[in-house]
């Protein structure tokens, strides 16, 4: 007797083109996030935290900076501070699922490269708004002062620029083991947030090296609405950064973060 | 049942060709696959049997398109091995394959049913299905991280076959299972493999090979060392034990032999002891009705081979026994479907 055996269908279920993003791997991913604690505490709210210690100050919140008032520049540098924050830890997290073995479960499924990259890309923009708008509307309701453009344009240019920090957290994911990643990437948040400016005025051959690290740039485009380039605030005399002299170190890093990602990739594929 | 596994002019769900893949250590090069061939036609269920570090998690990986190889080829249904998954052909459970802890199984099934654009139907329907054919939609809402391990494998084993694929890969599958879970998860893998999927599965248990497996190849040392139905491969490679005790050992063991042989079959590992006689061999039936012709005997005991000594004697880690000409001769590694094996073996179970 021979028996004919049904087969299971072998033909291509590929669709013509992959999709840069997918709605339910971004809400599923979201909803994962969103259930840590830690996020809510770490990524959304110490951000806030910071701008009510330092941005609210009755002594010189109302110091008048460009176009608003210092408690409005302390509001910009908190929210981009919280932006990052978030966008580092989705790349982290991201590039640590790829080396536990999540990422040889994903590539098992023709799930697309780019359509991965897509989603965690557009989880990190909803993340870093969290914080951001957190901070926004604290800083709306307890005295930052500014112009519509400057609240606007900040706004806009915050939350465009920490999704270039994503690129970090990827690098620093893929380059330091499981354990070692989040120390190193939250605490390479917080040196870079010194050396650009955010959380204290710079000056002196400090502020020179300072001009050359990742965070100067966007946190000083993140002010340019509110400053036009100038910081008057600190000690040392006002000084003055040309907006393409920030928008290069912007581009500079955005490139040596993704080639270093590209880099690292390639290098941790296979078995773990 | 009489089965006709090999249907003419289709390609090969699994085709390897002279595989090799060695890994660059401290130490030098490690040679993981050595030249493997391998032919697997479409509707076939077979067990890669082998102890650890014979190859087979590694010439599964290439298969799987997560490695590739140092040098050989590697065909699945008629692509490259990362074409085929991505075409969404291949559903796969790895020794290592991580699972998110913070989302819930349902979640999981949902989240790689969407790295599947190519699916027919909704993506809910699809983690849905999957959770009732492996059994476990009792979990659906619990989080993988509260999911014992043996929990965790079903919830891959239900992400493998997520997408209807037509080549099923299992490494280690039952790893962690208890003996209720591992009885319900062939039972799972009969109905799949019934569906006509083609099932190539990674053991070092004899008894799932023999369970579930229509053929079984034998790896040892990156090699394949036997290759045949499953029952052949058992009976060739492994033997069975003849025991016997008789006044004159040594005489009875050149009786044994010629009997043997006369049967078209060897010897592969021989002991006399005072007054008792040890053989093994790939005809237990004709070793058995010669000892027991021979005035005196008594005590027959015949036990089945045991994987272990199989592998030690076929990887040629151990000496051989006195009278065991060919004793570490592999069989003939069929790069067929086994329906063209060689030997005498016209039936072979399909599905039980």
């Amino acid at each position: 007797m021979s028996t004919v055996l049904p087969s299971a269908p072998t033909a291509d279920r590929r669709p013509a083109r992959p999709r840069p993003l997918d709605p339910t791997l971004l809400r599923l991913e979201l909803r994962r996030l969103l259930r840590d604690p830690t996020v809510w505490v770490f990524s959304v709210g110490l951000p806030g935290f910071l701008y009510v210690m330092l941005g609210t100050s009755q002594e010189y919140a109302d110091t008048s900076v460009g176009d608003g008032n210092l408690a409005m520049w302390v509001m910009v540098a908190m929210a981009a501070y919280g932006g990052v924050t978030a966008t580092v830890g989705v790349g982290g997290r991201a590039a640590l699922e790829r080396t536990q073995g999540w990422g040889r479960q994903l590539g098992l499924t023709p799930l697309a490269d780019l359509t991965w990259v897509g989603t965690k890309a557009a989880l990190a923009c909803v993340l870093a708004a969290l914080p951001v708008l957190l901070v926004y509307g604290l800083g709306l309701a307890l005295g930052a002062e500014g112009t519509t453009a400057a609240w606007l344009g900040s706004l806009a240019l915050v939350l465009a620029g920490s999704w270039l920090f994503a690129l970090l957290g990827l690098a620093v994911g893929l380059a330091f083991s499981s354990d070692q990643a989040v120390g190193v990437a939250s605490g390479a948040v917080v040196v870079l947030g010194f050396l650009g400016n955010v959380f204290y005025p710079l000056s002196g051959v400090l502020l020179d090296l300072a001009r050359f690290t990742p965070m100067y740039g966007y946190v000083g485009l993140a002010r340019y609405p509110l400053t036009q380039g100038w910081t008057s605030a600190g000690a040392g005399p006002a000084y003055h950064d040309a907006w393409w002299l920030l928008v290069a170190n912007v581009a500079t890093w955005t490139i040596l973060f993704a080639v270093a990602s590209v880099l690292l990739v390639r290098r941790g594929r296979g078995r773990q | 049942m009489t089965a006709s596994l090999s249907r003419t002019g289709a390609v090969p769900a699994l085709e390897l060709r002279d595989l090799r893949r060695s890994f660059r250590t401290r130490d030098g090069d490690v040679v993981a696959v050595d030249g493997v061939d391998l032919v697997v036609q479409p509707g076939e269920v077979v067990a890669l049997l082998g102890p650890n570090g014979a190859g087979k998690t590694t010439t599964l990986d290439v298969v799987l398109g997560l490695t590739s190889p140092t040098s050989g080829t590697a065909r699945v249904l008629g692509r490259s091995p990362r074409g085929a998954v991505r075409a969404g052909l291949v559903g796969a459970v790895l020794q290592t394959g991580g699972l998110l802890p913070s989302l819930t199984v349902r979640e999981t099934l949902l989240y790689l049913a969407a790295c599947h654009p190519g699916l027919s139907g909704g993506r809910g329907e699809a983690a849905d299905d999957a959770l009732h054919r492996t059994g476990i939609a009792h979990l659906a809402g619990r989080r993988v991280s509260r999911c014992s391990g043996g929990e965790q494998q079903r919830v891959r084993f239900a992400a493998a076959l997520l997408a209807d694929p037509a080549l099923v890969v299992l490494d280690e599958p039952t790893a962690g299972m208890d003996v209720h879970a591992r009885r319900e998860f062939w039972d799972v893998m009969h109905a799949e493999a019934a569906a006509g999927r083609t099932v190539v599965f990674a053991t070092h248990y004899l008894e799932e090979a023999e369970a579930f497996a229509d053929r079984t190849v034998l790896m040892a040392g990156g090699r394949v060392v036997a290759d045949g139905p499953t029952h052949e491969v058992r009976a060739r490679a492994l033997g069975r034990t003849v025991a016997v005790s008789v006044p004159d050992p040594d005489a009875a063991l050149a009786v044994v032999a010629a009997a043997v042989a006369e049967a078209g079959g060897a010897v592969l590992h021989a002991r006399t002891d005072a007054g008792r006689l040890e053989v093994r061999v790939s005809d237990s039936d004709a070793a058995a009705r010669a000892v027991l012709a021979l005035p005196g005997a008594h005590d027959l005991e015949v036990r089945a081979g045991s994987l272990e000594d199989a592998f030690v004697l076929l990887t040629g880690r151990a000496e051989p026994g006195p009278e065991a000409p060919g004793t570490a001769r592999p069989l003939p590694a069929s790069t067929t479907a086994p329906t063209t094996a060689p030997t005498a073996a016209p039936t072979m179970e399909v599905s039980r």
